[in-house]
């Protein structure tokens, strides 16, 4: 007993000393709880797949991961919260297509998410998917397109410069058609008007809609990936249906404050092609309509910096613009 | 008609299983807890519950999440009837004659008639989950922007020709509300509006916000300012229960309370928030003394308790019949259900029926229990109001703070919180009611999102609004009733609806 509690105070003392006057180092790290900050509100599609993938990072790294939202202002609230953290590598990021790629085009930020965000691993690519509902009928995406060209339809998005306005606003422009917009607050209430026939279509997340498609109520004409879904299979991807070189997906990477430690990164890194590479992993991200997309470091900087470049002109050839 | 009892009878073993009763008890224990605790509200607790719900199987979880959500909306009136502070959103209007009523020395038979009439409204809710809910999500789809639009404005007109007290200031405080709904970014160009380029207002001010500023803070404030009107509270408790001659003169009000509440659950956009409001506006309407609505009437309390709890469960139509959520909490639910590997749409019935019965049973087990649970409790809450303000006050600024922070792990937000504290201060000083704001504020933002959606589908075309069957009936009865508010008649028998205790 009086061994135990004495080694206990030794391990105690050298945790304590380890953590105050030392930096973090990758033998030590993580010796606190990892914050893991998700810029949207719990309950959403960027929350669950970062709930999922925290749960099993925790595992990998052998340490507390703690998820927490920090919703607010397109997601920029809590991009700039991290990219003002400290790069211990004790707060990171979840950083979607929205804040890294359209924003920079939309908002004036006080940071560029290129500059003061240190990529450390890509996680999951989430494709998205083109859903009629009974005001259309439309049994596919040739039907779509030429229903298109005859009249303008209306589509509902999650919101302004949502990933799913930008998929629908890259397709309008591939497609060459005038669409009308219409935004909702959040993929629910566009959904609940798809089914109701008030939208002709939306493009949406696969798993705000997948129960829906299953069951008839919508149809399902192409997913906007770059392959088939596997929950989805008869469903052709949108270049199969006659735009080549369309996609648009929402993806989801691992970031940290400028400057994290290149141990601390090499190991976050390693933690995360480990949970990547787990299947039961795999199948929960698969519920979440995403699949597993392992880019490292510069990979992942170089495919934020053309996805940003890809959604610039999307957006400017839109014509949206925030002041 | 056999079917339903059939899939109940399922439900019920499903969920009467030991397990199950215990997830459901502990669902039902936190939700009161959260309810009762002003600011901290289900959205916070169940998103942090989510991950722990991975260990549990899926009926057990949802269940527990369940209980959670409706438990807390037993909670928030406990608050809002003993210290005036709204723990939920819903519970704005149970305060306003509730406290009240607390005040008189009824505390307990505020509280009892609360629990009760939420009871009776869990359980009807509960049958007509079981019975009605394909037809009334049926019902529920029919609202598109056009008909939704058309509902926010019959419902302005009756908030503005039941808030008679003084018309002029009432008016006023609705569109006070409206406005403060427009702060944030255009919902269509993204555009900031009177946000003076603070990252706090960049999404607008959130409900519970508001809420907590002009009537929690702002109360505080009062008791603050007037030690001997506290006093009175803290003087008289009187009786704990309601008689049974109490409880035969609100059955009235409980079942329409219930039925209003049942039905505006199922819309999407969050009805059930207007619930409450609208059983209070019928009471009043077909009250004999609708003079004494706002000194506390129990009816104004039993009705809009009850229609909240009824929202609170027909909520779960969409989520169980489509899978669409109608509000934060329900987007959560599918988090849970998906967690569990479980794609909610229309198959959730078909492909497991025991999570689909085992749910809906256990709301009526869950709903038992809350009154198990509260009406012991009332004895302890009501002491609660003998504590001395000096104590009591600090700690319910400190869980306002702690509610406030939750909401998006933000300091900014209970600051402007004690902003709002400061302006509700002020509204009532210069006897401006709150309750008119608040309802400005729920109906503004619908108000304005719906317009706008119905206005672009419609290509710019008002008549949007008339050539829809279902909209045009809302807008003559919305018309009807501002004719019937200007004939002088009807006028001298106006009375503050909305009047802030």
């Amino acid at each position: 007993m009086l061994n135990f509690n004495r080694r206990a105070a030794l391990a105690f003392g050298v945790a304590l000393l380890t953590s105050t006057s030392l930096p973090a180092l990758a033998q030590t790290y993580p010796d606190k709880p990892v914050t893991l900050v998700v810029s949207y509100a719990a309950g959403g599609g960027t929350d669950a797949i970062a709930r999922v993938f925290a749960a099993r990072l925790e595992k990998a790294l052998n340490g507390r991961v703690i998820v927490e939202n920090r919703p607010g202002a397109a997601a920029n609230i809590g991009t700039e919260v991290v990219a003002a953290a400290e790069p211990d590598g004790y707060t990171l990021l979840i950083g979607n297509q929205g804040p890294m790629a359209v924003n920079p085009h939309l908002f004036k930020l006080k940071y560029d998410p290129a500059e003061a965000l240190d990529p450390i691993a890509m996680i999951a690519d989430a494709a998205l998917v083109i859903v009629v509902g009974p005001r259309l009928q439309a049994k596919s995406m040739a039907e779509l397109l030429e229903k298109a060209k005859a009249g303008e339809l209306v589509y509902g998005s999650a919101g302004n410069a949502s990933a799913s306005h930008v998929a629908t606003l890259l397709l309008g422009q591939t497609a060459d058609i005038k669409l009308k917009h219409v935004p909702y607050k959040g993929a629910g209430p566009a959904v609940n008007d798809l089914v109701g026939g008030h939208i002709d279509f939306m493009v949406t997340t696969i798993p705000s809609v997948i129960g829906l498609v299953n069951d008839g109520t919508l149809t399902a004409l192409a997913v906007t990936g770059s392959e088939r879904f596997s929950e989805l299979p008869d469903v052709p991807t949108v270049a199969e249906s006659g735009l080549p070189g369309y996609t648009a997906s929402a993806w989801y990477g691992l970031l940290g404050p400028k400057g994290l430690p290149q141990d601390v990164r090499d190991k976050l890194a390693a933690a995360t092609t480990e949970t990547l590479s787990d299947p039961e992993f795999i199948a929960k991200l698969k519920n979440d309509g995403g699949v597993p997309s392992n880019l490292v470091g510069q990979a992942l900087a170089d495919f934020m910096a053309s996805e940003r470049a890809r959604w610039g002109e999307v957006v400017k050839a839109a014509g949206i613009k925030v002041e | 008609m056999m079917d339903v009892f059939y899939n109940l009878g399922l439900g019920f073993a499903v969920a009467l299983t030991l397990k199950n009763v215990f997830f459901c008890f502990v669902g039902c224990l936190i939700g009161t807890l959260v309810g009762v605790l002003p600011g901290v509200g289900p959205v916070a607790t169940i998103s942090i519950l989510l991950p722990v719900t991975l260990a549990l199987d899926p009926t057990g979880a949802l269940i527990m999440l369940a209980g959670i959500y409706y438990g807390a909306q037993y909670g928030g009136s406990t608050t809002a009837i003993l210290v005036n502070i709204p723990g939920e959103a819903t519970a704005v209007v149970t305060a306003i004659d509730g406290h009240e009523m607390a005040k008189q020395g009824k505390a307990g038979v505020a509280l009892g008639l609360a629990a009760i009439g939420s009871f009776i409204a869990g359980t009807i809710a509960t049958i007509v989950i079981a019975a009605l809910g394909v037809p009334m999500t049926k019902m529920g789809l029919l609202f598109g922007p056009t008909e939704y639009f058309s509902l926010m404005v019959m419902g302005l007109v009756f908030a503005v020709v039941l808030a008679h007290g003084s018309l002029t200031k009432a008016v006023a405080m609705i569109l006070v509300g409206v406005l403060l709904s427009c702060v944030g970014a255009d919902m269509e160009t993204g555009r900031e509006r009177m946000s003076f380029g603070l990252h706090m207002l960049t999404d607008g001010i959130e409900f519970v916000v508001l809420a907590m500023g002009i009537f929690g803070f702002a109360e505080i404030f009062k008791n603050l300012a007037d030690p001997e009107k506290r006093d009175l509270v803290k003087g008289s408790i009187g009786r704990l229960w309601p008689t049974l001659r109490e409880l035969r003169e609100n059955i009235g009000a409980i079942l329409r309370g219930t039925g209003i509440g049942a039905i505006l659950g199922v819309l999407p956009g969050n009805g059930a928030i207007l619930g409450p409001f609208a059983s209070y506006a019928a009471e009043k309407r077909i009250s004999k003394r609708p003079q004494d609505f706002g000194k506390g009437v129990p009816q104004a309390v039993s009705g809009p308790e009850s229609a909240n709890n009824a929202g609170a469960q027909t909520s779960f139509i969409p989520l169980l019949t489509l899978g669409l959520p109608p509000n934060a909490v329900m987007a959560l639910m599918v988090g849970a259900m998906m967690i569990q590997g479980i794609v909610p749409g229309p198959q959730v019935i078909d492909r497991n029926p025991e999570l689909f019965w085992g749910l809906i049973a256990s709301m009526w087990i869950g709903n038992l229990m809350l009154v198990i649970i509260n009406l012991p409790l009332i004895g302890l809450w009501v002491k609660l109001l003998s504590v001395p303000y000096r104590l009591l006050f600090p700690a319910i600024v400190a869980f306002c703070c702690i509610g406030l922070f939750s909401i998006s792990n933000d300091a900014a937000q209970v600051m402007m919180a004690g902003v709002l504290g400061l302006v509700g201060f002020a509204l009532y000083k210069l006897q401006f009611e709150a309750a008119p704001l608040a309802l400005g504020f729920v109906l503004g933002r619908l108000l304005e999102e719906k317009l706008r959606q119905a206005l672009i589908i419609s290509d710019g075309s008002m008549m949007t609004f008339v050539s829809s069957p279902l909209s045009a009936f809302l807008l003559a009865i919305g018309a009807v009733a501002l004719c019937f508010a200007v004939l002088p008649s009807i006028r001298k028998s106006r009375e503050d609806v909305f009047k802030d205790a």
